[in-house]
């Protein structure tokens, strides 16, 4: 049967191949279209599990789908997509390929806490929605949030020099979310830093920029830190 | 009055009246101690209407009950009146009364109850805050009334909202138990309501529909098939008032995965059964343990089912977790005779 409506399809569920010829007959484009089927056909059993390992998530199994969480919701206020109430049922049954189609919101939880505050079962939505994140994270599933660019920049000067130095952090932030490094705020702060601190203060901050001075005898500290923050993520998420 | 001959029977409820009258029929005393001034229990003493499952109204039912343990010989009943203290053992307390009587019984039965859930612990269903927010013991006293009507301005409402699991099934609350008996209840509302007032639209809000057993088909499908009652498959997470005066129910329809702002002219609490407020008092009085929600604990469970943590003391019904009117009083009869036994000194009381 002809397709009348493909609008109403999912795109990626249509399947079609711009030349296909079958016994001799031409039926390249329109004439070959297909829509794969939309039953789910399994479970991946350990996903809830997964989430659970993240920060957050521990507590979401216990969801029995009241929704007063979607409800209370203010993210959900702006745009019904952000259905947390409906990614936990996703979570819980394995149904990775479904949560995936909403993958590029999940991370815009403001975690104000108001489904935390109503839950009855004591999920911590907010919770499951953080460790939802970084797993697509981790995963390399969405882009970097810039707060996890900012805090790996952060943690990486502190191992390296046992210190950081903010307009380095800055500068590395700014690489690291691919921003431009000169912005037009940043113009006008060091503006306005010229005309009012004394010269002393100027001349310090120019060098510490400079030649980077790590904190006395840091030496293997760093090295040290680096493998105990390994070990830490490594445990719990297979712990 | 012997000690061999007596059970203390406490509360006078369903299940504590099945007790005396079962206690009684043996030829034995049953001494009823009840706080209140009438007999009855919750279903008395909150006005209950049409009994589920036998849409018999409350206070024949249980009326009856009163009566057949008022007129017999072998109960003595005293009212508004507590225990206060119990010396003794098992086949041998002796039980002072508030109003300084003292009483010897062999053995004593529990029928103390629960008390029901205070809407106001849950402000956001705006219990106490609205006219028109009311519980079921309110709407089965309305029905009662054989009227259907907003308090706040006496018209006849378009459409009642009820909300299931009303301090019940909810850890914010620390009560993680179901109450059993209120989905079948509010079926059996939403019926009632639209029998006295057909142009009024009946909506329960849910989480699960609990009519376990034979109440499946004669209260959540009879309600549904042939009083049109709607059922909507949200928790319900505020109630607001919207300027022409009607209320305002918002959720998540979890079905439809749309939020949900609708106008209603009542909206019914569908309260829970809380243990009895008084049960730490219970406790240290009668010298027995509460399990971990708060009821009353019981001994072993299935060859002293009806014992409590001490020997010779029973109980039976809503004092040892939501229970239906049946199940207490066939409890009630179950406590009942195994006190008698223990009069007998026939059966040895499991420890
Ligand atoms: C809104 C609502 C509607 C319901 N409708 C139905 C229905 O239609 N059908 C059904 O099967 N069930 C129904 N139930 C459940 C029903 O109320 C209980 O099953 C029943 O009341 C339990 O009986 P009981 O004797 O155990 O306790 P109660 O009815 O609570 O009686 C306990 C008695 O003990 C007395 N007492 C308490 N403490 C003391 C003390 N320290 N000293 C002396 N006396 C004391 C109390 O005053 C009371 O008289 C309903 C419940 C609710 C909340
Ligand atoms: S914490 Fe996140 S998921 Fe929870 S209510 Fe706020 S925005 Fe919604
Ligand atoms: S409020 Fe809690 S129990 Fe209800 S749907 Fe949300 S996470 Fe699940
Ligand atoms: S019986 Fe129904 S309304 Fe009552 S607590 Fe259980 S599920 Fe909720």
């Amino acid at each position: 049967m002809a397709i009348h409506e493909k609008t109403l399809i999912d795109p990626d569920r249509i399947l079609q191949h711009d030349h296909l010829v079958v016994d001799g007959v031409d039926v390249s484009g329109s004439w070959n279209t297909m829509i794969t089927p939309r039953t789910l056909t399994d479970y991946e059993e350990h996903f809830e599990e997964i989430i659970q390992s993240y920060s957050g998530g521990e507590n979401v199994h216990r969801c029995w789908q009241c929704g007063s969480c979607t409800n209370s919701c203010t993210m959900y206020a702006q745009n019904v997509d952000f259905n947390p109430r409906y990614w936990i049922y996703l979570i819980r049954l394995g149904l990775k390929a479904e949560l995936m189609k909403d993958k590029d919101i999940i991370w815009q939880c403001v975690s104000c806490n108001k489904c935390t505050n109503i839950c009855p079962k004591d999920v911590r939505p907010e919770g499951v929605m953080k460790a939802t994140a970084h797993w697509l994270e981790d995963n390399g599933l969405t882009p970097k949030t810039l707060s996890t660019h900012f805090d790996e920049e952060f943690t990486h000067q502190c191992i390296e020099f046992g210190r950081i130095e903010d307009t380095e952090v800055m500068v590395g932030f700014f690489k690291r979310s691919g921003q431009p490094l000169v912005q037009a705020w940043i113009v006008e702060f060091g503006k306005r830093l010229t005309k009012r601190l004394p010269l002393g203060q100027l001349a310090k901050m120019g060098m510490n920029v400079v030649f980077r001075p790590k904190t006395k005898s840091w030496g293997k500290t760093g090295e040290v830190l680096a493998e105990y923050v390994k070990a830490q993520k490594e445990a719990a998420h297979h712990g | 009055m012997s000690a061999q001959d007596t059970v203390l029977v406490v509360g006078a409820g369903p299940a504590g009246l099945s007790a005396a009258a079962t206690i009684a029929s043996m030829g034995k005393k049953a001494v009823i101690v009840e706080k209140e001034d009438v007999l009855g229990g919750a279903p008395i003493i909150s006005g209950y209407a049409k009994l589920v499952p036998s849409g018999e109204w409350a206070k024949d039912a249980i009326g009856r009950m009163v009566s057949r343990v008022e007129g017999d010989g072998n109960v003595s009943i005293h009212k508004s009146t507590k225990v206060t203290q119990v010396a003794g053992e098992a086949g041998n307390f002796t039980a002072t009364l508030s109003n300084g009587d003292k009483l010897d019984a062999g053995a004593i039965v529990l029928g103390t109850g629960f008390t029901h859930f205070d809407s106001i612990n849950k402000p956001e269903w705006g219990f106490g805050t609205y006219e028109d927010v009311l519980t079921t013991t309110q709407m089965e006293q309305m029905v009662g009334t054989g009227q259907i009507r907003c308090p706040s301005d006496g018209r006849v409402p378009e459409r009642v909202a009820i909300l299931l699991c009303v301090g019940s099934r909810d850890r914010q609350i620390g009560r993680e138990w179901c109450s059993k008996i209120c989905c079948t209840v509010s079926t059996n509302l939403a019926m009632e309501i639209k029998e006295i007032s057909p142009s009024t639209d009946v909506f329960i809000y849910y989480m699960d529909i609990r009519t376990f057993g034979l109440y499946e088909d004669k209260f959540y499908w009879k309600s549904q098939e042939e009083y049109k009652t709607k059922f909507v498959k949200a928790r319900i997470a505020e109630v607001t008032k919207s300027p022409d005066g009607r209320l305002l129910v918002k959720g998540e329809d979890t079905l439809v995965k749309r939020p949900i702002v609708i106008p209603m002219d009542l909206v019914v609490h569908a309260i829970g059964m809380d243990p009895n407020a008084l049960n730490p008092e219970i406790a240290k009085t009668f010298g027995i343990g509460l399990e971990k929600h708060g009821f009353i604990d019981r001994a072993e469970q299935y060859t002293n089912s009806q014992g409590t943590t001490r020997k010779g003391i029973y109980v039976c019904g809503s004092a040892t977790g939501p229970e239906t009117i049946d199940d207490s009083i066939a409890q009630g009869q179950a406590a009942g005779s195994r006190a008698v036994a223990d009069l007998y000194g026939q059966q040895k009381v499991a420890s």
